[in-house]
């Protein structure tokens, strides 16, 4: 069945929308439709957190919480969710929730504009999680910006979270809110707009027969880079295919020591499944972004927009990782070969990814480090990954690559020949860093200069070289 | 818990917590549009320096939803927005000036709208190589005004005559105040060519009367309302091309319009922190006791003068920090740069002086291979002698030597050098700094003029407080301190008093909220308000009841007592009302003793100075140049400070924020004047985890202001920005242990990752 309706949930009731614009973002939808004003605008690119609102999403029975950036999310993403907005968390009568208690009685708020963002935040971690330790508070907190507290009130505000039970009004009308999000039942989704066209399929045959008919559409999946177009270029995406409606493409399993990953996986759904694997891995992608991006960031959506930087690309590369397309046709594509020049991959029309394929190296060493100038929520200058198999004190195997440091993302060739079958020793080492040289032509841009680039480049490798020899961790976060 | 009526000292949430909180808060974006309502976006310049050949806006005016549009030929009045001086058009005829600068505006049927018809020009220009760099400017002679220089003593003799001495340069970088709510501005016309705007700014007066010179109207028939605005830090003072531009948009159309920026655009149009470049020469003598000192300082102001001036000029009055320069030489140069125009930010030029004198300081204790900290002490200020500035002002409220003694103490300072170079000692590629940077920092507008404030309070029959002062509330927490001491004066529940947004029709010709200065000023003429209406009631009680009562009659818990007598607030406010008493006046303040010279730079331009000092201790990860703050101690002086809670709220932001602009805070532009870094994903301020892991905060208990400001506070708006030097010079002191202390570091500020890195590779060629 088709509908070109999105139903949603808000205040204990379902809504409906016909024909939703699907270029506009949930955050306009909130404050100029629904002329709800606390959720604000600071920056309309998901790097603020001042529009974080939280969606619910029925999964087995319970409500997940989710915080995302309204700024960059299009409307028809909430089918099928509940929405709630700053506003929702006051109870009838104007009590205030204990998260926004904890706010006003730590002092929390300042100016108060980037607050209601805080408050969302904090609303989600305190209902996903029964205790918050530093590290919770920080992951949660660290999407959103204050320019006045220092943060500390904020801090003391979450931790003092810990001795108040929750009892709150999302708890007493659970059982409601589950029982309308069973009732909202997800159907394909095809909204005309004007001149603009929205699918959101629900298996993938529809999601074949749809990219057949609109080879030239775009994909949404978590639609944090997408939606730029629309918020910072102003321009008009005239067809979007959301993944996010494809139960087959949100999956995550280990077969024959490999990881296969769907390609509507969020990315805070990968990451506590790779930990296991490759710490690295995880400690990277904790760095990615911040929650509310990577709540609905997908590592298929890192790997479609092939962006020189892009975090997790430098990872996959030293990983071996291989990607699997679907579409018009089917194709196992190694990811080295993958990335053809800036941002342009091997992704031909009426293909998609269905999803990537990590190996498990058991007897090998995976280290992943990022630079950027700050620790959260921050594009890199250099991300360097390293994946080695040492058998006696000699280099068996060596897969080296870099983010920044060139067009694409890419693998230091000539270092890794430097290396490969040489023993672990510095003086190794110090000679192959030279050959980065060969491997890589970075620029200046405003995140770092040339020289800056190759120069941490090479220490990156002899810092992956000192922590394996010493076996010991030499990181300051 | 303190009974409602004691305020002073009480940590009461800020007013409009809840709000906050829940959303309810209403900014100026906020505020609901009546029907017809058009919204506004600004078209820019592409070019830094360039002559507008040819603008062809017809695309612009055709675009969907497009109702107006505006360029320089529909300004029937004043077309500069320049707060002292002109220099700073609304729309330029025909010279571009930098990469950003507006060229027109359009009004249309939505903000989205808008936006995307703007984007349509079509612009010739004939195109120049811009001036971008400090360097560039001093080089080809492109200055705002004439080189100044101030001089004391014999600077270059005591120099010549020293046993040591160093010389050197040092820059201090740029900062976009990324205030969170950005510029927004929304106009509604009234009968009579009256307009009604509300804006995002620090500066509700000078807004109304830019925009009256604009549009050729007086004074009278503009009327600005602020309530609240989302962070201002100085990027809200004299900001008012996005106010000026709306109300433009508004005349012309005759409709309400919104005019919101959008981060990029706020970014790229509106004026940050100034560039500071420093060169020195100093002589100095064993002990580390500054002899003479001779230093250039330079400054990008960017494209006009805006308020350049009295920002260099601050800091040329904080060169010397917390110390005793007997013989000092300044020469000031103010830099024309193809950038925006740089503008008020916290600190206000004070800050950029006091590191170039902490990092002289920093370099003498390095050369002479002694503790910092040490040669700190020896050139501070004395309390009897040597305690008169390089102006002429003679320092009478000096606690630095104490609030620096007791932070050593408290902080553990001298235990943990000593730790910290055993670390250093055992690990090559992680290296611990520490240091500790005192600050003195003078209150009062520097232009003497601006220190005066009005406010206007109204008791209404059922014995209620109406509020309103020119004061802004930009999250400082000056509506609720304010309240906080006319509930006190009044005896009454904080409650009882209603805050007010301010208005220009309310209290007229108000200053800028800025300069540290809004609860000082403000308080002080609010409470002159209440004293006004107290006179009147207690005259009119003591005449009804024949009281003959020779002292003040206290106001407690709602009551009015004199002596064994007692009136209940409401039941006598009334009486009063009925026996034809006026309960409603206006107060005023004016900063009293300053006085400054300007041209001989001698007076006293401070009412008083505010003192902190702060220890910070980092690491440094020399493969990466990557740093983190491990603890910070701060002590801070607030005076009796009214609401602690606020004050240290004041206190940790600032230094976060100074934090940053040290730090991770870079703005960067291409050579062809593109500005790079505008939005979030590109310029980065701190975010939760960056803070300082322990972070120890207390303010200076024994703290108290020696002249009469309110409640013998303190203010704490931009003092503590500059606590975050020590962590500068902390990051110095773990790159100085590359080379076991031996080499000076250099390093310019903010010291990120790559700016560490490079300077270790310099020292490491030292070595």
């Amino acid at each position: 069945m088709t509908s070109n309706t999105i139903e949603f949930i808000l205040n204990n009731k379902i809504h409906r929308i016909s024909n939703p614009d699907p270029n506009e973002t949930i955050l306009n939808f909130v404050r100029l439709k629904l002329k709800k004003t606390g959720t604000k605008e600071g920056c309309a690119e998901g790097g603020c957190g001042a529009c974080t609102i939280v969606l619910g999403e029925l999964i087995n029975n319970n409500i997940q919480y989710k915080a995302i950036n309204a700024c960059i999310a299009f409307l028809p993403t909430i089918n099928g969710k509940q929405l709630i907005l700053v506003e929702d968390l006051v109870s009838e009568g104007g009590k205030l929730h204990p998260v926004q208690n904890a706010m006003v009685k730590f002092h929390g708020s300042q100016c108060g504009f980037c607050t209601p963002g805080f408050v969302m935040s904090m609303f989600a971690m305190y209902k996903n999680n029964k205790s918050f330790n530093d590290e919770i508070i920080n992951e949660a907190l660290s999407g959103n910006l204050c320019r006045c507290t220092g943060y500390r009130p904020i801090i003391d505000a979450a931790k003092s979270l810990n001795k108040i039970i929750d009892n709150d009004k999302f708890i007493k009308y659970k059982k409601k809110i589950v029982s309308l999000l069973k009732k909202i039942k997800v159907k394909n989704i095809e909204i005309k707009n004007e001149n603009k066209k929205y699918f959101a399929p629900k298996t993938i045959i529809e999601l074949k027969k749809i990219i057949k008919n609109h080879p030239e559409a775009k994909f949404l999946s978590g639609g944090t880079d997408l939606s730029l177009e629309v918020t910072k270029a102003r321009k008009e995406i005239e067809k979007i295919i959301s993944l996010n409606s494809i139960k087959e493409l949100d999956f995550i399993y280990n077969k024959k020591n490999e990881i296969e990953v769907g390609a509507g996986t969020s990315l805070l759904k990968f990451e506590k499944y790779i930990k296991k694997y490759y710490l690295d891995f995880d400690s990277i992608l904790k760095r990615y972004g911040s929650v509310q991006i990577r709540n609905v960031g997908t590592i298929a959506g890192n790997i479609a927009t092939a962006s020189p930087i892009g975090d997790t690309l430098p990872l996959l590369l030293a990983l071996d990782a291989k990607i699997i397309l679907d579409g018009k046709k089917k194709e196992i594509i190694p990811i080295n070969k993958f990335f053809i020049s800036y941002r342009k991959t091997r992704l031909k029309k009426g293909q998609f990814i269905f999803s990537v394929k990590i190996p498990i190296y058991k007897k090998n060493i995976f280290k992943a480090y990022k630079i950027s100038k700050r620790f959260e929520d921050d594009i890199s200058s250099v991300c360097g990954s390293f994946n080695i198999e040492i058998d006696k004190n000699r280099i068996k195997k060596i897969k080296i690559a870099y983010g920044g440091m060139s067009e694409i993302p890419k693998r230091a060739k000539n270092t890794e020949k430097s290396l490969i079958n040489s023993n672990f020793t510095e003086k190794i080492f110090y000679k192959a860093i030279k050959n980065l040289e060969k491997d890589y032509k970075p620029i200046d841009d405003m995140r770092a200069s040339k020289s800056y680039r190759m120069e941490v480049a090479k220490n990156l490798l002899m810092k992956c070289f000192l922590e394996v020899k010493n076996k010991k961790i030499l990181r300051l976060n | 818990m303190k009974s409602d009526n004691n305020f002073f000292n009480y940590s009461r949430p800020h007013d409009s917590g809840f709000k906050h909180v829940s959303g309810f808060a209403e900014y100026t974006d906020d505020i609901l549009e009546p029907e017809g309502t058009l919204f506004g976006a600004i078209g820019w310049s592409k070019k830094a320096n360039a002559i507008i050949k040819k603008i062809d806006l017809n695309d612009v005016r055709t675009s969907e939803g497009v109702v107006s549009v505006v360029t320089y030929s529909d300004i029937p009045g004043r077309n500069d927005v320049g707060p002292v001086f002109d220099g700073d058009p609304i729309f330029p005829k025909k010279k571009v000036e930098y990469y950003g600068q507006p060229l027109f505006a359009v009004a249309a049927k939505s903000t989205e709208l808008a936006r995307k018809a703007v984007l349509k020009a079509k612009i010739i220009y004939i195109d120049s190589k811009p001036i971008v760099t400090i360097k560039e400017a001093i080089k080809k002679n492109k200055l705002l005004f004439k080189v100044r220089k101030i001089k004391k003593g014999n600077p270059l003799k005591k120099i010549f005559k020293s046993k040591n001495y160093l010389k050197g340069n040092f820059t201090t970088g740029s900062q976009e105040h990324f205030y969170l709510e950005g510029q927004v501005a929304f106009v509604i016309p009234q009968e009579d060519n009256d307009l009604i705007v509300y804006s995002s700014t620090q500066h509700p007066s000078e807004t109304q009367q830019l925009i009256a010179k604009m549009l050729n109207q007086k004074s009278n028939s503009i009327t600005v309302l602020v309530r609240r605005i989302g962070g201002g830090f100085g990027g809200k003072e004299t900001n008012f091309l996005t106010s000026c531009i709306c109300a433009l948009l508004a005349n012309k159309t005759k409709s309400p319009v919104k005019l919101r920026l959008d981060r990029d655009d706020d970014i790229i149009i509106t004026g940050k922190r100034h560039e500071f470049y420093s060169d020195y020469k100093v002589g100095f003598d064993d002990k580390g006791k500054i002899n003479g000192l001779k230093i250039k300082l330079a400054s990008k102001c960017g494209m006009s003068p805006d308020l350049s001036l009295a920002i260099n000029e601050r800091a040329l009055l904080h060169i010397d920090n917390a110390y005793f320069l007997s013989d000092i030489e300044v020469s000031n140069y103010l830099c024309k740069t193809n950038t925006s125009t740089s503008t008020a930010f916290r600190g206000f030029g004070g800050n950029q002086g006091m590191m170039a004198i902490e990092n002289i300081i920093d370099n003498i204790s390095r050369y002479l291979k002694k503790d910092p900290y040490e040669i700190r002490k020896i050139n501070f200020y004395k309390k009897k002698k040597k305690n008169i500035t390089h102006y002429g002002m003679r320092i009478e409220d000096n606690v630095i030597n104490e609030i620096f003694d007791k932070l050593i103490k408290k902080s553990n300072y001298k235990k943990r050098v000593l730790k910290i170079k055993n670390f250093n000692s055992k690990n090559k590629y992680q290296k611990k700094g520490i240091a500790i940077t005192p600050v003195k920092f003078g209150i009062s507008f520097t232009t003497i003029h601006l220190n005066q404030a009005g406010a206007l309070v109204h008791i209404y029959t059922d014995g209620s407080v109406h509020l309103n002062h020119g004061g802004i509330e930009m999250g400082q927490g000056t509506h609720t301190k304010i309240a906080q001491l006319v509930s006190n004066s009044l005896g009454l529940p904080f409650e009882k008093v209603q805050i007010s947004a301010t208005n220009t029709s309310k209290v007229p010709n108000t200053s800028a909220s800025a300069a540290s200065s809004t609860t000082d000023l403000n308080g002080a003429a609010t409470l002159n308000a209440v004293l006004k209406i107290k006179t009147n009631l207690e005259k009119f009680i003591k005449s009804k009841y024949k009281i003959f009562y020779s002292k003040k009659p206290t106001y407690n818990n709602g009551y009015i007592i004199f002596g064994n007598k007692s009136f209940k607030f409401e039941k006598i406010i009334k009486e009063a009302y009925l026996n034809r008493v006026s309960l409603s006046s206006s107060g005023f303040y004016s900063t009293p003793k300053i006085k400054f010279d300007k041209k001989s730079f001698y007076g006293r331009p401070f009412y008083y100075f505010c003192y902190g000092a702060a220890v910070s201790e980092v690491t440094i990860d020399t493969l990466t140049g990557e740093n983190i703050v491990n603890r910070v101690d701060i002590l801070h002086d607030a005076g009796n400070s009214i609401n602690p809670a606020l004050e240290l709220g004041q206190i940790e932001g600032g230094f976060v924020q100074g934090q940053g602009w040290l730090t991770m805070e870079e703005v960067n532009w291409n050579s062809n004047g593109q500005i790079t870094t505008i939005s979030p994903s590109t310029y980065k301020i701190p975010a939760v985890s960056d803070i300082p892991k322990k972070f120890n905060v207390e303010i200076y208990k024994e703290g108290i202001n020696k002249e009469n400001v309110v409640n013998k506070s303190k203010t704490t708006g931009e003092p503590p920005l500059m606590l975050a030097m020590s962590v500068f010079f902390a990051i110095k002191d773990a790159i100085s242990s590359v080379g076991n202390y031996k080499v000076i570091p250099i390093l310019d500020a903010p010291a990120t990752a790559e700016k560490i890195l490079m300077s270790i590779k310099n020292l490491k060629k030292k070595l």
